[in-house]
């Protein structure tokens, strides 16, 4: 059963919605900048500009939420619009988040710590699970709602979550992807575990240090043809592959083969029924992490041999969004089947010493570009990949 | 059919390593958060150190499963409404009142939610698929959605639970993050099913989630009359007594028994299956609205 996308919407440092964010990436404009409130200003982020009341002016949201519910509002809108519901197609949205409400908890915790002010209704917003519902209230969907929290691999699980729902007849639409806000909390943590590159990140170079963290999200809407058939929607791509595998090495380190990586991507691989020449563009999960970066590369020599496809990471564009980042890349791979792209990989100098991979360089339109494999790694040795394919 | 092979449950009960937990079920106990296990026995002494008690809910009840299965699980999925709540308020402690550049990155890389998940596949060295969903009040009902989805998939084996761990603090955020009403508790419960029929024949029928439920009682019917079942033997309910015909034993409270977490229907399917077990007795439902509007609904079934 084929598996269709017929909407997409995003948000990040780079831009809102596919018309700004092509721009970013076509002149090659990192959305990553000394970040301009108290909390970012120390640091690198990719942090979006508006704040929570202009998203909410903005995009006339209707719904309260943390700013991770009403990233994914913003993005999960954009994906739905023109989309009527029906009580002839089941839908349902399925949200992928790390941090949910922690933008709004951490600060009252911090009142609750120094004996200021505590307003305990205000955690209201922390369940990862209540930003997924504010989030499919603002759309009206009340079929089925659920969230994935498998840190960095979110998103990219609830696309495949979604496609085997719709694939076993449990839903007939589903709205699917992920959103996550910087928060102190994950600023402070990836600070602790010393993988921040307090300069712009560099993903596959050698001389790389690590990460710069970011905002945003990124949705999907994935139609059955049944689906198709009732909302006259035109699809945009199909999702032909998706799985998910455990490293089972280290909570928070890759295994040096990147063992959990490979499996994740030959198994996406056997869903959609392609051969690694298949694919004509790998979107890595490529964070800038010394350890990500050359297990991932390892796990893409072990898989495509002499024959490597054009590969890039994004990250040096929005930073790590986190959760959100299998959703935005998700975009950024539709972006790349219509539109013929390979996307630039920012900050490269030189090659892994170990693994001598060079990532694709500069923007290219106009390629034939009919599958794109996306990686999505997380904490917890969770390893996801999915694949985007042109509808032919 | 979706049949149970093993369970364990780390609760409040004596629910570990028994047997036969709906007949020793007792008033809950304010004095103890759970019954453990001496969790030296499954966790090594330097992991064990490190984790936080839902870690060791988690990971013991999983290996206490995989020891009675003796196979491998061919998918983990796990529901956790709040996840690592202990770990994360040690970092957020940690980050709001330190003053050093150096912090202990040990309670940040703890507090995700998949650090159950992640801690199982490391436990088992199981490299298969492994799902966390944080879906509130109804984590366990999705997560068992997603496990029947992996045996329909064609995985053989698949261990699905949910646990959620009690942090003093949760009471002083009281409704806001977590309902009134009931002792807030602790809890773990994982099984293992299949599709392959168990020794005792008792399996999962079908589970339903309901994001909009407006009337309990209809909802009730419509889902026994679609899964052909006029009568069940015992309804566990998180609260409202279902009010009905169809159940031949009066209604449990589960939710007075396990004490309030927002996975607590994991140990009343465990509860189910035991009373099915040890009873002539054929059918179950746990009735879960322990959230308004939010429904969740799991049928057990012998046979």
């Amino acid at each position: 059963m084929k598996i269709y996308v017929t909407g997409y919407g995003l948000i990040s440092a780079i831009g809102v919605g596919e018309e700004e964010t092509l721009d970013a990436l076509r002149n090659e404009r990192t959305g990553i900048n000394t970040g301009e409130k108290e909390e970012t200003k120390a640091y690198k982020v990719g942090e979006i500009a508006l704040s929570n009341d202009e998203l909410k002016e903005r995009f006339k949201l209707s719904t309260e939420g943390s700013r991770t519910a009403l990233l994914g509002m913003v993005a999960a809108k954009q994906a739905f619009e023109g989309h009527l519901l029906s009580d002839e197609i089941k839908t349902g949205l399925i949200s992928g988040t790390s941090v949910g409400g922690m933008d709004i908890s951490e600060q009252e915790y911090r009142n609750y710590l120094n004996g200021e002010k505590h307003n305990p209704e205000n955690y209201k917003h922390h369940s990862s699970g209540v930003s997924s519902e504010q989030i499919a209230e603002e759309l009206g969907i009340t079929d089925f709602i659920n969230t994935i929290s498998t840190a960095c691999s979110s998103a990219a699980n609830a696309l495949m979550m979604g496609a085997r729902m719709i694939r076993s007849g449990m839903l007939d639409r589903v709205v699917v992807g992920g959103t996550d806000s910087l928060t102190l909390f994950t600023i402070s943590g990836f600070k602790s575990l010393m993988i921040f590159d307090a300069d712009w990140c560099k993903p596959f170079d050698n001389s790389r240090k690590g990460l710069n963290l970011g905002e945003g999200a990124g949705f999907l809407v994935l139609e059955s043809e049944k689906s198709l058939s009732i909302s006259n929607k035109r699809p945009v791509a199909l999702l032909s592959g998706w799985s998910n595998a455990s490293d089972a090495f280290h909570q928070t380190a890759s295994s040096p083969d990147g063992q959990g990586a490979q499996l994740s991507m030959v198994e996406a691989l056997n869903v959609a029924g392609l051969k690694p020449s298949d694919i004509d563009y790998i979107n890595a999960h490529g964070t800038a992490t010394p350890n990500n970066d050359l297990s991932e590369s390892q796990a893409i020599k072990s898989i495509f041999k002499e024959a490597i496809p054009p590969f890039s990471s994004t990250k040096a564009f929005t930073g790590h969004t986190l959760a959100a980042s299998g959703g935005i890349e998700a975009v950024f791979a539709i972006l790349a089947i219509n539109k013929g792209l390979l996307l630039p990989n920012l900050n490269f100098s030189n090659v892994i010493e170990e693994t001598q991979l060079t990532p694709q360089l500069s923007f290219e339109e106009g390629k034939t570009v009919k599958h794109v494999l996306s990686n999505s790694f997380g904490f917890g040795g969770n390893n996801s990949t999915v694949i985007l394919s042109r509808v032919d | 059919m979706y049949y149970i092979h093993t369970i364990s449950s780390i609760t409040n009960q004596d629910s570990f390593r028994n047997e036969d937990v709906y007949a020793s079920l007792r008033e809950f106990d304010k004095e103890i958060d759970v019954v453990a296990p001496d969790y030296k026995e499954f966790i090594p002494r330097n992991s064990l150190r490190r984790l936080s008690p839902i870690l060791r809910m988690g990971l013991t009840c999983a290996m206490e499963c995989k020891n009675f299965l003796d196979k491998n699980f061919d998918a983990i999925v796990v529901g956790t409404a709040l996840g690592c709540l202990k770990d994360t308020e040690k970092f957020l402690n940690t980050f709001i009142t330190s003053t050093s550049d150096f912090l202990s990155p040990t309670a940040f890389i703890q507090s995700t939610h998949n650090t159950i998940g992640g801690q199982i596949s490391l436990g088992l060295n199981n490299h298969a698929y492994n799902m966390t969903h944080t879906q509130n009040s109804l984590s366990f009902e999705v997560s068992m959605i997603d496990a029947f989805l992996c045996i329909k998939d064609g995985k053989k084996n698949v261990l699905v639970g949910a646990a959620e761990e009690k942090i003093d603090f949760l009471e002083k955020v009281q409704p806001s993050l977590i309902p009134n009403g009931y002792p807030l508790a602790s809890g773990a419960s994982f099984f293992a099913i299949s599709g392959e029929k168990s020794k005792n024949k008792i399996g999962i029928q079908a589970v339903a989630t309901n994001f909009n439920s407006i009337n309990l009682e209809n909802e009730i019917a419509q889902f026994l009359a679609k899964e052909n079942c006029e009568m069940v033997d015992l309804i566990l309910t998180s609260g409202d007594v279902v009010k009905n015909t169809t159940s031949k034993i009066e209604s449990i409270n589960y939710l007075k028994i396990t004490g309030l977490h927002y996975s607590s229907s994991a140990f009343a399917t465990h509860i189910a299956h035991d009373f099915l077990k040890n009873n002539d007795a054929e059918t179950a439902l746990i009735v879960n609205n322990l959230c308004k509007g939010k429904l969740g609904l799991i049928l057990v079934k012998k046979g």
